[in-house]
C-alpha cells in the first residue's frame, strides 16, 4: 500500500479528530439551535430565523489543521514517512472529509427547505444567498471554505514548526501590512465604490474561486515550509 | 552481569571460557557446543564477537564444524588444552607467586612447604567431594 | 540477502551548521551491514544531529549521507528501510501506545507484532493509557518497542534508555541481542552508559565537537591501553615513549593510562620493577580519549596510532 494512503490511515487510527468530533459538533450545535428556537416566545419567531451553527464545524477545521500537523508530523517522521507523503496523505484525507461534509451540508439544506426550515422557518444550512445556486456551486463553496480554514491552520502550524513564534509573528505582521496596504491603496485612489461593486458583483462561484486560489497559495506555501521543517 | 569483563577483547574471553569448560570436562569431547547465537544471548555479547571467539578455537583444532549441524569438541581437545595450560602455568602462577614471596621475605623452603600443605588440603577436599 | 557493494550507511564529509555553531564538522563514516555500532560522545557532541540526518529527518549543510547507496532525504523507498526514534520522540497527543504500535505496523514492513507484545509484557507497559500520561520510563519503552519490533534494516536508537530503571535497561539489552542474533540488521546505538552496552557493540564511533575521534572495532580497542600503577619514578621511566591518555597521582604513587599493547616481556619487566598493570575498560578508554582530545587541538592521533 502506498505510503500516502498509509498516512491517511494513520491520521484515522484515532477516529475522533477527523470524524468523531466534527460530527459531534455538527449534531450538537444544530440541536442546540433547534432548542433555542423552540424556547423563543412566539412573537420573536415571526419571520425567518437564522443560525450560524453550521459554521461551528468549519471553525473546528481551523483547529484541526493546526493539530493534524503539530501532533502528527513529528510522529510521522519517526514512522519514516517523507514530508511529501505526510503532506499529501494529510491534505488528501482532509479534502475527502471536507467533500463529505460539503455534500452533507447540501443534503441537509435540501431537507431544511423541504421541512419548511425544520418547522421553524429557520435557516441553518440553506442560507439564502448560497442556496439559490445550483448543487455543484453550493458544494464547491462549502468545500473551499472548509479547506481554506484547514489550510490556514495547517500553514500557520508549519510556519510555527519551522521558525517558531518569530515565524508566526513575521507572517502575521506581513499579512497585516498586506491588508493595510490594500486598504490604503483603495483609500488613496478613492477606489472604495469600485471595490464595493467588485464584491457585490462577485457571486458565490466567484467567491469560491478566489478563496480556492487562496487555498492553493497556502497549500503551496505549507509544502515549501514543511520540506525543510524539522520535528 | 556475566563472566565477561570489558577491558580485554571479548572474543578471547569467549574462547577461554569454552576452553575452561572443556578442561573441566563440562563440555565433553565430541559433544556439541552451543551455537554462537546461544553464546551471545547467554553472555549478552555481540553474536559476531562470539563467532570470532568460536572460530579461534576452530582454527586451533579444539572445535570442529559439522556442516549444517553445528560445532563439536574435537577428540583430543582436552589433552591439547591441558598441555597448553601446563606450559603457561609457570609464567601465569609460579612467577607471580615467587615474586610476592620474595617481597614478603618468605624463603624457598617455607614457600615449598606452604605449597605442599595447600596441595594436601586440596586433595583431601577433593576426596570428600 | 543479496550482497550489496554499498555499505549500509555511508557518510561523506558531512557538515551541519546552526546559526551559532558547527554541529557536524566534516564527518565521514562507512558502517557495514548487519553490525551493531555504538555512537558515543558527550552531550552536544553532534550525535543526535548525525543520527537525524542518517534517518532523513534532518538535512545537512554540506556533504552527503547514503543509506544502502541512496540519499534518504524525502526518499520514501529508502526511508522505509530505516527506523529512528528520537530520545524525546513526540507522539500524537491523544494516542495510546496501542495506537502508536498500530501506526508502526502500517509503516514498517517487517513489523513483528509478537515481539511487540512480548516487549510490552516485559516492560509492563499500559497500552491503553494515553501516551501523554505515561512516565518518562514508559515513554522510552514505547520508543524501544517500536524500534525493535519494526526490525528495520537500519535501526537507530538515540539514548533509548532515558527513565528506564536498571532492570528495564537489562531487558532491553537482552532482547536486543536475542532478536539481533535471529534477525541481523544494522543497528546504531547512541548512549552515555557505555559500560552497559559495551559488550553488545561490534564497532565504536566516538564523536566530539562534531568530529569523529575514534572509529574502531570494539575488540581492537579493548586492550589498546593499559594503566600502569606504582612508584612515580618507576612509572615515569616505564611509560617513556608511550602516548599518555590520563595521569593520576597520590603522594609518590602514580597511575598513568598509556596507549599501548604490551607484550609478555614488557609485562614481565613491569612486574619485575613492581609496577602493576591493569586493563582499561572500554568506557574508561572512551572517556580518556575524549578528554585527551579536548586537551589537544587535533584529536586524530589515537586513530592513527591504532592503525
Amino acid at each position: 500500500m502506498n505510503r500516502v494512503v498509509k498516512v491517511a490511515r494513520m491520521q484515522l487510527i484515532n477516529k475522533w479528530p477527523f470524524l468523531g468530533i466534527p460530527m459531534v459538533i455538527l449534531v450538537a450545535s444544530t440541536l442546540m439551535t433547534f432548542g433555542i428556537w423552540a424556547l423563543l416566545p412566539a412573537s420573536a419567531r415571526e419571520g425567518e430565523l437564522y443560525s450560524g451553527s453550521g459554521q461551528a464545524v468549519m471553525w473546528y477545521f481551523l483547529a484541526l489543521g493546526i493539530q493534524s500537523l503539530t501532533y502528527t508530523f513529528p510522529f510521522s517522521q519517526a514512522m519514516s514517512v517523507s514530508r511529501r507523503s505526510f503532506y499529501l496523505g494529510t491534505l488528501g484525507l482532509f479534502a475527502a472529509i471536507a467533500l463529505g461534509f460539503s455534500i452533507l451540508y447540501y443534503l441537509l439544506g435540501l431537507v431544511e427547505k423541504a421541512t419548511g426550515g425544520w418547522g421553524f422557518n429557520g435557516q441553518v444550512f440553506a442560507l439564502g444567498w448560497i442556496s439559490q445556486n445550483n448543487a455543484a456551486i453550493q458544494i464547491l463553496f462549502y468545500f473551499v471554505a472548509m479547506v481554506l480554514l484547514f489550510m490556514i491552520g495547517f500553514w500557520a502550524a508549519t510556519v510555527y514548526m519551522r521558525w517558531k513564534a518569530s515565524g508566526l509573528l513575521v507572517a502575521g505582521i506581513g499579512f497585516a501590512v498586506l491588508v493595510l496596504g490594500m486598504v490604503a491603496l483603495a483609500t488613496l485612489n478613492d477606489a472604495w465604490p469600485q471595490v464595493g461593486a467588485w464584491f457585490a458583483a462577485m457571486q458565490v462561484l466567484g467567491l469560491s474561486i478566489v478563496l480556492g486560489m487562496l487555498c492553493v497559495l497556502l497549500a503551496g506555501g505549507s509544502y515549501l515550509t514543511l520540506r525543510r521543517a524539522t520535528a | 552481569m556475566s563472566a565477561i569483563d570489558d577491558s580485554r577483547p571479548i572474543f578471547l574471553q569467549i574462547a577461554e571460557l569454552i576452553e575452561s569448560e572443556i578442561v573441566a570436562g563440562t563440555m565433553a569431547e565430541e559433544a556439541q557446543v552451543p551455537s554462537t547465537n546461544e553464546f551471545a544471548v547467554y553472555y549478552r555479547i555481540n553474536p559476531a564477537t562470539a563467532a570470532k571467539g568460536v572460530n579461534l578455537l576452530v582454527e586451533s583444532g579444539i572445535l570442529y564444524k559439522k556442516r549444517g549441524i553445528g560445532m563439536f569438541v574435537a577428540t583430543g581437545a582436552r589433552d591439547q588444552l591441558l598441555g597448553k595450560r601446563r606450559s603457561a602455568f609457570a609464567a601465569q602462577y609460579i612467577q607471580p607467586l615467587a615474586r610476592e614471596a620474595r617481597k614478603l621475605g618468605i624463603d624457598a623452603e617455607t614457600l615449598a612447604s606452604m605449597v605442599r600443605q595447600s596441595l594436601a588440603a586440596e586433595s583431601a577436599e577433593g576426596s570428600v567431594r | 540477502m543479496a550482497p550489496t557493494s554499498a555499505p549500509a550507511i555511508e557518510v561523506r564529509n558531512l557538515t551541519k551548521t546552526y546559526r551559532d555553531a558547527n554541529a557536524l564538522d566534516g564527518v565521514s563514516l562507512a558502517l557495514e551491514e548487519n553490525r551493531i555500532y555504538g555512537l558515543l560522545g558527550r552531550n552536544g557532541a553532534g550525535k543526535t544531529t548525525l543520527m537525524s540526518i542518517l534517518a532523513g529527518q534532518g538535512y545537512p549543510t554540506g556533504g552527503q549521507v547514503l543509506i544502502h547507496g541512496r540519499n534518504p532525504y524525502e526518499n520514501d523507498s529508502t526511508l522505509a528501510r530505516i527506523c529512528f526514534i528520537r530520545e524525546s520522540q513526540r507522539y500524537p497527543d491523544d494516542f495510546s501506545p496501542h495506537q502508536a504500535f498500530k501506526a508502526a505496523a502500517l509503516f514498517f514492513a517487517n513489523w513483528d507484532q509478537e515481539l511487540a507484545e512480548r516487549l510490552i509484557e516485559d516492560f509492563n507497559l499500559p497500552t491503553r493509557r494515553r501516551i501523554k500520561k505515561l512516565s518518562r520510563g514508559q515513554l522510552s519503552a514505547v520508543g524501544v518497542i517500536i524500534g525493535m519490533a519494526a526490525r528495520a534494516e537500519v535501526t537507530v536508537f538515540d539514548e533509548p534508555y532515558l527513565g528506564l530503571d536498571a532492570v528495564a535497561r537489562q531487558i532491553f539489552y537482552d532482547r536486543l541481542v536475542e532478536d539481533y542474533a535471529l534477525h541481523p540488521r544494522t543497528i546504531v546505538l547512541s548512549s552515555h552508559l557505555i559500560d552497559e552496552i559495551a559488550n553488545l557493540l561490534e564497532h565504536v564511533v566516538v564523536i566530539d565537537k562534531g568530529r569523529i575521534l575514534l572509529d574502531e572495532d570494539a575488540d581492537t580497542l579493548r586492550g589498546s591501553a593499559v594503566a600502569v600503577t606504582g612508584n612515580q619514578d618507576k612509572v615515569a621511566s616505564f611509560i617513556d615513549g608511550y602516548r599518555v591518555l590520563h595521569r593520576d597521582s597520590l603522594g609518590s604513587l602514580a597511575s598513568v593510562t598509556i596507549q599501548a599493547r604490551l607484550g609478555a616481556t614488557q609485562r614481565a619487566m613491569a612486574a619485575e620493577i613492581g609496577l602493576e598493570l591493569s586493563p582499561v575498560p572500554l568506557q574508561q578508554l572512551v572517556v580518556r580519549t575524549t578528554m585527551s582530545a579536548q586537551a589537544e587541538p587535533h584529536g586524530d592521533h589515537y586513530q592513527e596510532a591504532l592503525k
